[in-house]
Order: structure tokens, then sequence, then C-alpha cells
């Protein structure tokens, strides 16, 4: 609908990642919001009251759209923005739910679709136009195609693609997509991934020697934790974050533009945090056997409380259908605030000789 | 005294529950107030609300991650520990991500022979009701199952208007608690104990109680007053004693018109109960984020306004995000019109809020 979405939340990330977000959450102090807040909150906040990102300034908005799906402080925080801001905004309902599959709750989600598209036409100058939204969900199911061809490449030995990469190449992925350059770049991006992996190259040093999993968000502030286990010879295949979060969340994985609305309704009632813990189980489950993991690396993240609850009970699963060594690191995604890389290094550490005794 | 027995059936909550098990009844525990408690008694089951209880750390007890609310590790520990044995089952109404996923190891560790999340929208149109009382349907089906009682549409007008009436006197009751010599202390038991009683009981003890208290002669003093924003009691109690030992009297609090408690009646002007009631739920409840931010504050300073409240003490539970989102955003509101706040982070400890004793002399000094 040529409406350009400005996403403060990707750029809260992005500002973590490049080690610029402090005068965001500096914002957010002086205005009395605590650090028990999501950190995405704090910094995206913090961006919208001091109108730029990282890189510059960012464009007024006319309207604000979000979701309700994955957790509830999305909900207050664009309720706040819609009270302090005073611009028309859209939420995106998704109730709680622990069986997002059920078909009243994806009919209802597709209404909230053709809800938002009203409100974007009564809102705006923009018209929809149907042709217009096959073109995109096509493209979307280009992107989202591509992206899980290079996921399953990592199921190789040795893995070609390095974690720490993906964390920025998904980006296009959450803020792009419909676009023919989004569904063109990851094409091209398979593409060289399938030349590394015919090659045999892979991110961990000296050889891929141990095959793991991350749970949770990256932490942002110090991708190069993912760096340092690759340099211990370590690969991570498989993260839900990447595998499950974004792209054709679609049970068939696909996107239909011939059904545009219900593929998108398809897609995105499709949660993750929504399924029981014994679903999310079956998922970490499948993984290890084709992805051939040796370990787990959970990230207990004190920002996301929808990932972090129940991931013990994960562990517990994982540990007595597999007897896999998991090692959990505890932080915030963006706010660097109290973690320290030198007691990380000492942590991944352990758990190499973990992994590497378990090989003798 | 009737006013007793208020505090009496609040810290005897279990008991009342065993008893209440014996003589046949059913239970049903509820997570917060967006849980509509009007299907529950419909469907012949009494609904409670699970509360925060600090006879004993129950927080080391849920197995919970430690920057999670305490609320929620306390409750956890207590259905650990079989203080709530007697459940028939649990509903959860989501108010935050916290109480959105314990839900998840409840569900995991099966704590409960039924457990239940309701799919609240988070808006209020066509599409929205009518999801949710279809929702709401399949939960009195549910319900009735488990107490052989068909939860139907004449039932539940029935129940809307009992628990209606309860808000009635609960409203009546904060009008005139001053008046009626009832300190504060005593005031937040009262609305505790609609949270745990039978509706039924909790209103007969409320007309006792407005009949049997008589007006007495407004005070001489010229204390600070001060009105209190919170979600827990305990912490709430000890807010009470604090403001009073640094010379302040707390005017008016708003537990009952937070996300514990559904106050706003529900209007049965539809031919259809269940849409009432979740006409009667929906943007209703002041669950943060869902509730609006303005309509909130605007109800905060009528409340201030009618209480003669000089200022007002936002009270949240470290790590509770929701409350430190929303207290942070009506204490902006409170700025911009001029009224006086304080913001309070603590635990839910005894000992916990003393540490903060400093912050509170100073700010009910300013009010002088």
């Amino acid at each position: 609908m040529d409406v350009y979405p400005v996403f403060p939340e990707s750029l809260a990330a992005i500002a973590a990642g490049i080690g610029k977000a402090e005068e965001f959450f500096e914002e957010a102090k002086r205005r009395g919001f605590s650090p028990s807040i999501c950190s995405y909150t704090r910094c995206g906040l913090g961006i919208s009251w001091c109108q730029k990102s990282a890189f510059g300034p960012i464009p007024e908005p006319d309207i604000f759209i979000t979701d309700v799906s994955v957790c509830c402080l999305h909900v207050t925080w664009w309720a706040y923005l819609e009270d302090h801001f005073q611009k028309p905004t859209y939420y995106m309902d998704m109730p709680a739910t622990d069986d997002p599959w059920d078909a009243d709750y994806i009919a209802y989600y597709e209404d909230q679709i053709r809800g938002m598209v009203k409100f974007v036409e009564e809102n705006t100058s923009a018209k929809f136009e149907l042709d217009r939204l096959k073109q995109a969900v096509h493209y979307s199911d280009q992107a989202g195609l591509y992206w899980r061809k290079i996921l399953e490449l990592r199921k190789r030995r040795p893995s070609p693609v390095s974690f720490r990469s993906l964390a920025g190449e998904i980006l296009p992925l959450v803020t792009a997509l419909g676009d023919k350059d989004c569904a063109e770049f990851y094409q091209a991006l398979y593409e060289i991934y399938r030349d590394q992996a015919r090659q045999g190259s892979c991110p961990a040093k000296g050889g891929e020697r141990y095959r793991l999993i991350w749970n949770g968000i990256p932490i942002w502030h110090h991708l190069h934790v993912i760096t340092y286990f690759e340099e211990k010879g370590a690969n991570f295949v498989w993260e839900p974050y990447t595998a499950l979060s974004w792209g054709n969340k679609t049970p068939s994985g696909r996107l239909d533009p011939e059904e545009p609305f219900r593929s998108l309704a398809l897609k995105y009632t499709n949660v993750l945090t929504n399924m029981p813990l014994e679903k999310r189980f079956r998922y970490f489950d499948e993984a290890i056997k084709e992805y051939r993991v040796d370990g787990l690396v959970m990230f207990s993240n004190r920002s996301c409380r929808p990932q972090s609850i129940g991931q013990d009970e994960v562990v517990e699963l994982v540990r007595e259908a597999h007897d896999l060594p998991v090692l959990i690191f505890e932080g915030d995604q963006a706010d660097p605030e109290g973690f320290n890389m030198a007691e990380a290094k000492n942590r991944i550490d352990g758990f190499i000789e973990i992994l590497e005794a378990r090989k003798q | 005294m009737v006013i007793e027995e208020f505090r009496h059936a609040f810290e005897r909550r279990h008991d009342l529950c065993i008893s209440m098990k014996r003589e046949g009844k059913g239970i049903i525990g509820c997570f917060y107030g967006a849980v509509p408690k009007e299907v529950i008694h419909a469907a012949g089951l009494i609904p409670i609300q699970l509360l925060e209880d600090r006879t004993e750390r129950f927080e080391e007890h849920s197995g919970l991650l430690p920057f999670l609310c305490g609320m929620s590790k306390n409750v956890t520990g207590q259905i650990y520990l079989g203080k709530y044995s007697y459940l028939d089952g649990i509903v959860v109404g989501t108010v935050c991500d916290t109480n959105r996923h314990v839900f998840d190891i409840w569900v995991y560790r099966k704590v409960a022979p039924f457990l239940r999340l309701l799919r609240t929208p988070a808006k209020a149109g066509k599409e929205a009701l009518e999801f949710y009382a279809k929702d709401l349907r399949k939960l009195a089906s549910e319900l009735g199952r488990i107490s052989g009682v068909e939860a139907n549409g004449e039932r539940l007008r029935q129940s809307v208007e009992l628990f209606n009436e309860n808000r009635a006197l609960i409203e009546e009751f904060q009008g005139k608690r001053e008046s009626l010599g009832i300190n504060a202390q005593e005031g937040i038991f009262v609305v505790a104990s609609s949270l745990i009683l039978p509706v039924e009981k909790h209103s007969q003890l409320m007309k006792a109680l407005l009949s049997e208290m008589r007006p007495t002669q407004p005070s001489e003093e010229d204390k600070p007053r001060v009105y209190i924003s919170a979600l827990n009691f305990n912490m709430a109690l000890d807010l009470v004693s604090l403001v009073e030992t640094y010379g302040g009297k707390v005017a008016g609090f708003d537990l009952h018109q937070s996300a514990r408690y559904a106050s706003e009646p529900i209007p049965l002007d539809d031919e259809d109960p269940f849409l009432c009631v979740a006409k009667g739920y929906i943007r209703r409840v002041p669950i943060p984020g869902v509730y609006d931010f303005e309509k909130r504050a605007e109800a905060l300073k009528t409340e201030m306004e009618r209480t003669k409240a000089r200022g007002i003490i936002f009270l949240s539970q470290l790590y509770c995000d929701a409350y430190a989102m929303e207290h942070a955003i009506l204490m902006e509101k409170m700025s911009r019109s001029g009224i006086p706040y304080l913001k309070l982070e603590a635990e839910d400890s005894p000992g916990s809020l003393e540490q903060l004793n400093v912050r509170v002399q100073s700010f009910i000094e300013s009010l002088s």
C-alpha cells in the first residue's frame, strides 16, 4: 500500500548491536521507566522520544500499527505511544492462547488483517490493491523459501552458516518482507551459502567440532559471544529464533499468494511461545536429531519473559530424551548492564570442556 | 464487630475453602481479575482469586526465574506446596506475560485437574466481543462438566446481578469508609476478602457493615493525605503503616479498581448474557496497556479529589514489568497535572518496603 514501516523494536536491536543504545536507555531512565521493563521497550521508546535511531533522525510517523501476539508489553508500549504521541493506532489483536491452530483463532486474526487494511485506508491516502498484496505475498513466500533452504544447509556437517551472520541477515525477513529485493537477497544469500557448503567451509575455527542449539534472542550487545564459541570449534546449527520465529511459519512452509489474507493469518498466528511446553520441546527434539546436535545453550533473557519462562522445563525434557549438556546464560537482549564478557568466556570454556569430554 | 470478619476471612482463606470443599462445593482459582468470575459462579462453582501469601517464603519453592515478579513466584510456590490443593481448577486471564506463561508451567506440571487460559481480546469491537463470548460459552460448558451444573443464560444473568451488587456495595463502602471511621488497613481487608469469599457471603458482610457502622465525627487532624495505587495486598498494608508512621494518612487506595478486581458493573443490556460479560470485561478491567491510560489517570485523579489526597504513591512489586510500565505512564500524567507523586518498587517481604522509609518520609513531609 506504499506505506513505509519503521520498526522501533528492530532499531532497538540494531542500536544495541552496534553499541549505540545508551542514550535511548538513559532517556527511558530519565523518564522513570524501570529496568524491569523489557529493554526493547525502553530503547524503542527512547528512539521514539528522541525521534532518531542509531543512524540519525527518523521521520515522524503518521500511524502506528502493532501486533498483540508475542507479548503483553507490546500492547502497553504501543498504547503508550498512542497516548503520548496522539497518532491513530491499530492493534493486530491476537488474544493469549495455548492453541494457535484453532480455526476460530486464525479466522479472528484474518479479520484483524482486513481491519488493518481499512485502518490504513482511513488514515492515509493509501489504497489497497489485491493484486499488489498477492505480489507482496509471493515475494514474501520466496524470501521465506530461501531462508528455509539456508537453514536446511545447516544440517550438513560442517554447517557453512554462522549464527552470528544470520542474526544480521535475518533483518530483511523482519522488516522488508514483500519486496522483490528482499526475495532476491535471500536467493543470492542461499546461493552463497550453498557454494560454501560444497566447499566444506564453516565458521568454526579449526573445523566444526561441536554442533549446538542456541535458544533465545541473540545477545545483541555482545554478539561476539557467538564468535567466541566459533573460536572454540563450536557452531550453532539451529535456533528457534531463526527457524521458528520468522519466514514462512505456516503448516505447509509456504505462503499462498492466491489466498493472501488466510496465508498471512496462518503465518502470524503460529507463535512458538503460544504453544504448550511439550509442543515446543518437540521442535527441539526434531532439531536435535536432524541437525545432529551435541549441546544446548539457553539464553535466560530477563527482558523476554515469554521466551524465558518455561525454558527450564524444556531443558528438563531435552535432558530426559537426549542427555545433552546445557549451558544457561543469564542476561538481557539489548541492555548490556551487568553483562560481563570475561565471565561469559569462563562459562563457555567450561562448557566446551564438557563437550570435549563427551567426545572422548 | 463485622469489620473484623473481613480480615479474619482473608487470613483464614485456605481454611474457609477447605471447609467449603467438605460441604461439597467446587472451587476454581482465578489468576487475576480478568477472569470473569460470573461465569464460574453460574456453573455452580466458587471463584476465588489466587493471592500472595507471606506466611512462608513461597517464592523459594516456585522454581521460577529470579527476574520474574514475586507474585507469580509466590502463587506458584503455594501451589507446589499444596496450599491450593482444594482447587478443582485454575482459570488464567492474561494481565501480563508472567501470569500468562506461568500457566504453561502449571499445565506441564499438572498442578490442577482443570487448567484453562482465557482467550481475552485486547479490542472491544464486534468481532472481538463475539470471539470472546464464544470462548466464555466454551468455558461455561467445561466448568459445567466439573460441577454438573449447566451455566445457562439465566444462571449467568443471576450471577452477574450478584456480582454487580457486590461491586456497588464495595463502591459505596469506599465512598463512606473514612466517615464510618474505618481505617485504610481495615478497608484493604474489605476489598481483599471480596476475592476469596463466595460473593453471597461477602455481600452479606458488606450490608451488615454498612448498616452497623455509623458516621463518625471528622477528625481535626491536618495530616498529609496520600492516595495509594498498588496491586499487592501485603505491600499495600505495609505502605499504609509506613505512611502513618511518618505522620501521613492514607486517604484512599485503588486495589478495587486495579487488575485484581473487575469493579465496573456489567450492564445486562443484551439478550445474550455471555456477550454482556464479554462486554463487561474487555477493556474494562484496568489491565496495563489494555485499559485506556487517560481513563485510568482520570479515575485516580477523581479518587484523589474525592478523598482529598494531596499526593499519590505508586507501589509496584520488583520485576513487575506491567505495573512498572503503567506507573511510569501515570507519573507522566500526574506530573502534567501538577500532582505530587512518589514511585516505589519493592519486594513482598517484611522489611523490604521499610528500606524505602526515607523516601516515604520525605514525600509525606513535602505534602505538609
